[in-house]
C-alpha cells in the first residue's frame, strides 16, 4: 500500500477533534501496512497547523493557504480533494463526518471516481478490500459494509477512535491551487455561527442535553448552570430545537451531530430512537426524567425518575460541594 | 411503502415554490412496483406527476447506482431545481443528491433547512457545523432537503382522490450498474450495561447518591 489521504476539517483555527481522531486511526493503519500518511489541510490559518498534523501522525501535509476555505462552499474542496487524490493515489481516503464532509464527498466520489462507504463507525484496509462498520435504522443495527475498489473514501463517526499523538515525517507540500477556477458558480452569502455555551459540543468530555421537558428560560438557565459547573457542552433534543429554545447547531441524533463524550446527562428527553442513535456511545448516561417508564432509562447508566426543576439545582449544588 | 421523512420535506418545498412561482412537480423515483404506493402518496400531497423506474432489487444498489440511474434519466431533462432528501431513513448515507448533482454537472448544496428565491436565485439556508450557512445557487441547480427545513401536509381526502388521476410513468432499469460497495451482514450494536436507577428521600439525597456514583464508580468526575 502506498498512502492513506486524510482531509483534516478545522474550525476557528483549529484542527477539529474529529479530525484528529481519523488520523490517528489512519496512522495505525499506515504504520501496521508500511504506508505513508498524506494529509490536506486547507484554511487561511493551514500554515499554522502543519505541526500539529505532524504530531498526530502525517507523513505529508498538502497545506493550501486560502481564508476562502473557511467559510464552507463545496465546489472548490471537492476540486482541491479530486486533484490531490489524483497526485497521490491514495488506497484510502477518511475524514471526519462532519456536515461540512457530507456536503462535499458525494461530488468528490464522482469526480475522482472513488466509492464512498459513508458515517462509519469503525474501517480498516484488509487484503485487496476496504471494510467498515456503519450504524444503520437510526443506529438500532450495525452494518458491515466493503468495497475491493482500488481507492476508497470513508467518512467517520465523531468519537469512533481516540485521538492519539504519534510523530510523522510532516513534510511540508506546498500545493498551489486554483480557487477561483474551481468555485463554480454558487456563493456563500453568510454564515450565521450559532453557538450554545462555552464548549464545543463534538470536542467535549461532558455534555448535558436538554428534552423537551426544559420547558422555559427557568429551566434553560438551571440547565446551564450545571454545564458550567462541569465544564459541559450543551446539546439539544429535536424538540427543544423546533421549538426554539435552542438553535440546531445544538441537536444531537440520527439529524443533528453524533457525541460520544465521557458523560451523557440527558435531562427531560424521552429517549426517542433518533436522538439516541446521537448519544448511545457515550460512556456514562445519566437520565433524570419524571417518567418511570421513559425509554431513555434503557440506554442510561445511571437514572433519576423526578422533576428536573428541582433535580438540576439539587445536582449542581451537589457537585459544586463535592 | 412509508415516504421517507426527508423526501417528503422535499415533496412539501417544493409545493410551496409552485405555489408561489408556479411550475410543475415531477417525481422521479427508483424502486420495486410497490413503491407505487409512496409515489401516490407524494401525488396526494400535490405533486403534478411521476416517474417510476422500475427495479425490484433497488434496496440492493448502492448511492453510486441509483445516482447513475437518476442522473440517466435527468440528462436532457428540463428543470429549474431538483429537490432531493437528504438521506434515506434507513440506512442514513447521504450520498446520492451529491452524486447525481456531480454526475449533472450542477451546483448543489445539502442539508437544507430553508428555501427561498431572490431574483432568479436559489437562496438555500443549510444547517453547517457551527451555524447556518446562507448559499445563493443558480439555476438549474441541486438541493438536498433535511427534515428540520418544514413539516410536510397531510394529504386531503380531496388530494388523495385528485392523486388517481396523475400520470405516473412507469419504466423497467434495463439494466442496473454495478455496486461498488456491498452490504455484507449486521452485527448486533453492543449492549449497555443495565441501568442502576438512584433514589433517596429527597433529591438532595439522590444526587448525593448520584454524584458519589460519578466519582468512586464510574470515576467522571473528580
Ligand atoms: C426522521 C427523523 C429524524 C429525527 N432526528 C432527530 C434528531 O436528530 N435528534 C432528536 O433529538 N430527535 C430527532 N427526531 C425526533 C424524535 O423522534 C423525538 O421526537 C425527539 O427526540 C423527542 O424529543 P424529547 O425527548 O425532547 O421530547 P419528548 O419525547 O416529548 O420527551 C420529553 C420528556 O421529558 C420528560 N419530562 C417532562 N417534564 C419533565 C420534568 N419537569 N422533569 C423531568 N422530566 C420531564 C417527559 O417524561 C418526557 O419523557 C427525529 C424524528 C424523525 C422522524
Amino acid at each position: 500500500m502506498s498512502s492513506i489521504l486524510v482531509y483534516l476539517s478545522t474550525s476557528d483555527d483549529k484542527i477539529r477533534r474529529s479530525s484528529l481522531e481519523v488520523l490517528s486511526r489512519c496512522r495505525e493503519i499506515a504504520d501496521r501496512d508500511g504506508a505513508d500518511v498524506a494529509v490536506v489541510l486547507a484554511s487561511g490559518s493551514a500554515s499554522g497547523l502543519v505541526g500539529e498534523a505532524a504530531s498526530y501522525g502525517a507523513d505529508r501535509v498538502y497545506a493550501v493557504v486560502n481564508p476562502e476555505f473557511d467559510g464552507h462552499l463545496n465546489a472548490p474542496l471537492a476540486a482541491l480533494l479530486s486533484q490531490i487524490v489524483s497526485v497521490e493515489s491514495p488506497r484510502l481516503v477518511a475524514m471526519a463526518g462532519t456536515e461540512g464532509a457530507k456536503d462535499v464527498v458525494g461530488s468528490l466520489s464522482v469526480k475522482a471516481g472513488l466509492p464512498v462507504l459513508p458515517d462509519v463507525s469503525s474501517f480498516d484496509v484488509a487484503g485487496n478490500e476496504v471494510v467498515a462498520v456503519r450504524p444503520v435504522m437510526a443506529a438500532k443495527k450495525l452494518a458491515r459494509v466493503r468495497s475491493a475498489a482500488p481507492s476508497v473514501i470513508v467518512t467517520v463517526r465523531s468519537g469512533s477512535y481516540a485521538a492519539v499523538a504519534k510523530e510523522g515525517r510532516g513534510e511540508r507540500v506546498d500545493y498551489s491551487f486554483d480557487y477561483a477556477e474551481s468555485v463554480g458558480t454558487a456563493v456563500l452569502r453568510d454564515v450565521a455561527s450559532a453557538k450554545v455555551g462555552a464548549v464545543d459540543l463534538s470536542e467535549a468530555s461532558v455534555v448535558v442535553s436538554a428534552g423537551r421537558g426544559v420547558k422555559d428560560a427557568d429551566g434553560k438557565a438551571l440547565l446551564e448552570k450545571l454545564a458550567s459547573t462541569l465544564g459541559a457542552a450543551i446539546g439539544a433534543t429535536r424538540a427543544v430545537v423546533e421549538n426554539g429554545l435552542y438553535p440546531a447547531t445544538a441537536q444531537i441524533g440520527q439529524t443533528g451531530k453524533v457525541v460520544s463524550p465521557e458523560l451523557y446527562i440527558a435531562v427531560g428527553i424521552s429517549g426517542a430512537i433518533q436522538h439516541v442513535a446521537g448519544m448511545a456511545n457515550s460512556r456514562v448516561i445519566v437520565a433524570i426524567n419524571k417518567d418511570e417508564d421513559a425509554p431513555i432509562f434503557q440506554y442510561a447508566t445511571y437514572g433519576i425518575v423526578g422533576d428536573l426543576y428541582r433535580i438540576l439545582p439539587a445536582l449542581t449544588e451537589a457537585i459544586e460541594q463535592s | 411503502m412509508v415516504l421517507n421523512a426527508y423526501d417528503a420535506s422535499a415533496v412539501e418545498e417544493a409545493l410551496v415554490l409552485r405555489d408561489q412561482f408556479g411550475g410543475h412537480i415531477n417525481l422521479l423515483l427508483v424502486g420495486p412496483q410497490s413503491a407505487a404506493e409512496t409515489i401516490r402518496k407524494a401525488l396526494a400531497m400535490g405533486a403534478d406527476s411521476a416517474t417510476h423506474l422500475v427495479y425490484e432489487a433497488s434496496s440492493d444498489l448502492d448511492s453510486g447506482a441509483i445516482s447513475e440511474i437518476l442522473a440517466a434519466e435527468l440528462s436532457g431533462a428540463e428543470y429549474d431545481v431538483v429537490l432531493c432528501g437528504k438521506q434515506a431513513q434507513d440506512t442514513d448515507a447521504g450520498l446520492t443528491g451529491g452524486m447525481l448533482a456531480e454526475r449533472l454537472g450542477l451546483p448543489y448544496t445539502t442539508n437544507a433547512v430553508g428555501l427561498e428565491i431572490d431574483g432568479g436565485q436559489i437562496v438555500v439556508t443549510r444547517q453547517g457545523d457551527s451555524g447556518r450557512e446562507t448559499i445563493l445557487l443558480p439555476t438549474p441547480c441541486l438541493v438536498t432537503c433535511s427534515n428540520d427545513m418544514n413539516d410536510p401536509r397531510i394529504p386531503s381526502l380531496k388530494g388523495i382522490m385528485a392523486s388517481k388521476k396523475k400520470p405516473i410513468s412507469s419504466r423497467p432499469v434495463e439494466s442496473a450498474p454495478d455496486n461498488a460497495t456491498t452490504m455484507v451482514g449486521f452485527v448486533e450494536p453492543p449492549q449497555r450495561p443495565a441501568v442502576t436507577m438512584i433514589d433517596g428521600t429527597d433529591e438532595a439525597e439522590a444526587v448525593e447518591r448520584l454524584v458519589r456514583e460519578l466519582k468512586n464508580t464510574s470515576k467522571v468526575l473528580q
